[in-house]
């Protein structure tokens, strides 16, 4: 089938099979590996990307479903050399990042939630990564970046 | 110019990149004309394989190649050659790969593999290691008496390997009239790595030789187990290891590499293999699931006169990493500790579920669990207080190790001091509110202060070092970023700091066995110590070149020079000099380019001769300790446990980045709370582990999290580079132990068994849950042992008599 899906302000037009989920048609035919694929089930959130402005697993999202909405994904976060966002300027400056594997998702997940309430609590920080799974980092860092953006936005 | 210091916070050099979305790991990788592939897995844990027909899978639009056993001849092992890469004629376990299809696309690759007819004659799993140690239990490798074995050491039957240790005499410590005998039985269940990045590979067949690009820990292990299986010469095999998503020790043995290269070669096309999540939670290398059993003899001064301890730990189908871990258990139980005379016995034992491999601290997680609820246990019984008992006991300066090694330092004392003062000072301690046992809100209050002890799995390291001529350095080694920073973050920073040259010149290559010299892999907290070491050798030598250079062109003698601040200095003329980027450029044009090559390895600690059987580790190369205190919640009703506070003290030689080692620590705690808390792994009947995904498989997330106040303890002995040991490993150690510790002093109830999910909490606190006797492991040592226990002892106890302090 025919896809017609505007992903990071590009439009695409791409031949699809319609079982494929958003997910691989992202990291596979648009080439955008930066969404990552780690439990294809729903569960970890390394896949999540923003659908019309809202987090969604990529994963469980069929390709076909997405005609005619906006994607966003961790490469829109920063485009091409330009500078870091807030939020990820925030996280460079913790050290957070360890593999890696779960920040594209934590990313969308947070810049969502930063976008609808710029000082969340810490419970409201913690509510939203309860999305995203991360392996390494025990996340208290993560948390401690997007206080400190809260904090600056209370200032 | 800013050249990196030891102890400076310097962020990682990956995080930007990983940040932007910009990292490719090898699940990224998809070159052009990838052929995908599937496997065919058993789908029962234990049968007869009468016949496989491939016809209707290889009719299928788009499959290119189909292997089975066939086609992989090769035999490999760890410590005993007992895998193929395929079963070809049992079914060992659930999951067990029975063919590999290429195909144009992965559904096509999944369809043909379902297409794949096996029959299959099933048997009876032996699920059990209680059932694969009954006298008349089934084999799970009946021809286990004709395998190939690496290391001398005891096997036979259902036990894929057995280590031991003795050292004194233990019969006569357990005989004395004035001792009290203490006896604990302990389980745990298995914890799977959950590393985000699934096992990945990516190969291609060129030139005649197999490339693989591969998600692992170990770059020079996959080259040649590959090689063995294929049974083609090493060399014909190069692994590229790029950024890798997680670990954990998961990632230390081979796993999809053999079959991508295989279809590569049949293809002649590259070949991409990916675990699914539902691949890994059914085949990953889990934390073995064990059973411990310890007794120890206390004197009247609550000294531990004698100890022995019998820990079986199920290997699954093959003896792979599980059956060298056995090693383990004598620095993780006997490494803590002094003990006057000591028995241990580790036996990895064959049963027909997933093989189980390395993680993490390994079977200290558990053995550390055993060890301090066993020593809660002794001090109820003999009413002694329990921070007395293990200020007395803990190893100090000179005390034997269960194998006799010299301990080098004290480190466990002062670590006790150091964890109580940071509990006694912490702000966000709750004990001053607890009356009669509970938190204002009701809930039961635990608290616990444990110790573990680990050590750094040293090893063969090479690096080389190129100067460029702009004055950049390239380091070329095997090393492996798989999330801790050490190859982004410590080498970096040590290079920089040795040759006195801007951390941001200093380029690290990813691993490549063509380009870098062994390396044994990146896990058991070695990298920056072994990679670290060879690194610094082989700046050493680039300097050594750079003074003579240097010593030309200035015309001063090389004596007379020395580094500064990035440059080459006459001795009390400072202002004459000559900068690294200029010897560099100066070098290229005269003497040629400059490089230097280092190598480390573990220095070879003497152990007591005759103490030890069935070790493939030689000895206790650098030991690691830690002490962690925690508080928690528990709650009576639902038999959650909410942790309160939880803080450390970690021995970490010399802290290069103390930020990194903070991170490293962090995430360790956590890891160890889903250990101690909600990580289950269970295994039905049919062999079956239940856990199919993330959905049923709980790992902690940021609600679960909460901040871990730690002190880095510096300056014990270690001959690493600038007295560094590696961090990275022991921190989830003694969190089981913690937890278990806290609930027992919560409940005041025998917690015997991880993880203490709220079910099993509930059991404990109403007193239904079963007590664990572990009939089959006996209480008289020497029935557990495989070996001859009475010719172990003799050569003991013919050997010199090691006496304590």
């Amino acid at each position: 089938m025919i896809l017609k899906v505007s992903v990071n302000d590009d439009d695409y037009v791409l031949d699809i099979s319609p079982s494929r989920s958003l997910a691989e048609v992202l990291r596979e035919d648009i080439g955008l590996t930066g969404t990552k694929l780690a439990c294809g089930e729903g569960f970890c959130g390394s896949c999540t990307v923003l659908l019309n402005g809202t987090p969604a697993a990529s994963c469980l999202v069929p390709a076909a479903a997405t005609g005619g909405r906006k994607v966003e994904t961790v490469e829109s976060l920063a485009p091409d050399d330009s500078d870091l966002s807030d939020l990820q300027q925030a996280l460079l400056i913790e050290d957070a990042v360890q593999c890696g594997m779960c920040f594209p998702g934590i990313l969308m997940t947070l810049t969502a939630l930063l976008k609808e309430n710029p000082a969340p609590t810490e419970t409201a920080i913690r509510s939203a990564l309860v999305a995203n799974t991360c392996r390494c980092t025990g996340y208290e860092r993560i948390v401690d970046a997007v206080l400190a953006l809260a904090n600056k936005e209370q200032a | 110019m800013s050249t990196a210091r030891i102890g400076e916070n310097l962020n990682r050099r990956d995080a930007e990149d990983k940040l932007r979305g910009r990292t490719q790991f090898t699940i990224d990788h998809f070159p052009r004309r990838t052929l995908h592939a599937a496997l065919k897995r058993a789908d029962v844990a234990a049968g007869r394989i009468t016949a496989i027909d491939i016809s209707a899978a290889l009719a299928l639009k788009g499959v290119r190649a189909i292997i089975f056993a066939d086609d992989a001849p090769g035999i490999e092992g760890i410590g005993v050659y007992d895998r193929r890469l395929f079963a070809s004629d049992y079914i060992r376990y659930y999951g067990e790969p029975i063919a590999a299809v290429a195909a144009e696309s992965l559904n096509i690759a999944r369809e043909a593999a379902d297409l794949i007819k096996v029959t299959v004659e099933p048997l009876q799993p032996v699920v059990t290691m209680r059932e694969a140690l009954e006298p008349d239990a089934r084999l799970v490798h009946p021809a286990w008496a004709s395998y190939a074995q690496t290391e001398p050491g005891t096997r036979g039957r259902n036990v894929a390997w057995e280590a031991s240790v003795v050292r004194g005499d233990t019969d006569a410590a357990f005989a004395r009239e004035d001792v009290t005998v203490v006896e604990s039985s302990f389980t745990v269940g298995r914890q799977n790595q959950a590393y985000m990045e699934p096992r990945v590979c990516v190969a291609e067949f060129k030139d005649g030789r197999y490339t693989l690009e591969t998600s692992t820990q170990v770059p020079w292990s996959v080259r040649k187990v590959t090689a063995e299986i294929l049974e083609v010469p090493e060399s014909a095999v190069r692994v590229t290891v790029p950024a890798v998503g997680g670990a954990f020790g998961g990632k230390f043995e081979t796993a999809v590499e053999p079959f991508a290269a295989l279809l590569a070669k049949k293809t002649g096309r590259p070949v991409r293999i990916a675990n699914t999540r539902q691949e890994e939670m059914l085949t990953a290398p889990a934390r073995d699931n064990a059973e411990i059993k310890i007794r120890s003899a206390i004197d009247p001064d609550g000294r531990i006169v004698g100890r022995e301890a019998t820990v079986l730990m199920d290997a699954g189908a093959y003896s792979g990493e599980t059956g060298f871990l056995t090693s383990m258990t004598s620095y993780t139980l006997g490494g803590v500790y002094e003990l006057e005379s000591v028995r241990l016995v580790s036996q990895a034992i064959y049963t027909n579920t997933p093989p189980t491999g390395a993680f993490r601290s390994c079977n200290g997680a558990y053995n550390s669990f055993a060890l301090e609820r066993h020593t809660q246990e002794i001090c109820r019984t003999i009413g002694m207080d329990l921070m007395e008992f293990k200020k007395l006991n803990v190893v100090r300066d000179g005390s034997p190790s269960a194998i006799g090694q010299r301990n080098d330092g004290n480190i466990l004392g002062p670590l006790l001091d150091r964890i109580d003062a940071l509990s006694a000072a912490s702000a966000t301690s709750r004990r001053h509110t607890v009356v009669d046992g509970r938190l204002p809100d009701g809930r039961l209050f635990g608290e616990a202060t444990v110790v573990g002890g680990w050590f750094v799995f040293v090893g063969p390291s090479a690096s080389t070092v190129n100067l460029n001529p702009d004055g950049s350095v390239t380091v070329i080694t095997s090393g492996v970023e798989i999330g801790s920073g050490s190859m982004m973050q410590s080498i970096p920073q040590i290079v920089s700091h040795t040759l006195g040259v801007d951390v941001s010149a200093v380029n690290v290559l990813a691993a490549d066995t063509d380009a870098s010299g062994y390396d044994v892999g990146v896990g058991g907290g070695r990298t920056t110590v072994s990679l670290g070491g060879a690194s610094t050798a082989a700046c050493e030598e680039v300097k050594k070149k750079m003074l003579a250079v240097a010593a030309d062109y200035l015309e001063a003698a090389v004596e007379d020079l020395e580094f500064v601040d990035g440059a080459a200095t006459v001795k009390g003329a400072p202002g004459i000099r000559m900068t690294v980027a200029k010897i560099a450029a100066h070098a290229q044009t005269t003497t040629g380019p400059l490089s230097g090559s280092g190598s480390f390895n573990k220095r070879g600690t003497v152990r007591a001769s005759g103490c030890v059987a069935g070790h493939m580790v030689d000895g206790l190369e650098m030991p690691i300790y830690a002490a962690h205190n925690c508080e928690i919640a528990v709650d009576p009703d639902t038999g959650h446990i909410e942790v309160l506070a939880y803080r450390t003290v970690q021995d970490v030689g010399k802290a290069i980045n103390p930020k990194a080692i903070n991170g490293q620590i962090q995430g360790g705690i956590i890891q160890g709370l889903g250990y101690a808390i909600h990580e289950e792994i269970t295994i039905a009947d049919d062999g079956r582990i239940e856990q199919e995904g993330f959905e049923t498989y709980r790992l902690p997330l940021a609600t679960d999290s909460l901040p871990v106040e730690i002190e880095l303890f510096e300056d014990a002995p270690s001959y690493g580079p600038f007295g560094v040991k590696g961090a990275g490993e022991i921190p989830i150690m003694s969190v089981g132990a913690a937890v278990a510790c806290a609930l027992a002093s919560a409940t005041g109830k025998d917690v015997q068994q991880l993880p203490l999910t709220p079910p099993r909490v509930q059991r404990i606190l109403s007193n239904t849950e079963e007590p664990l006797s572990l009939e089959h492991i006996s209480s008289d040592w020497r029935d557990n042992v495989l070996a001859n226990a009475s010719e172990l002892e003799a050569e003991v106890l013919g050997a010199a008599n090691l006496k304590l302090r």
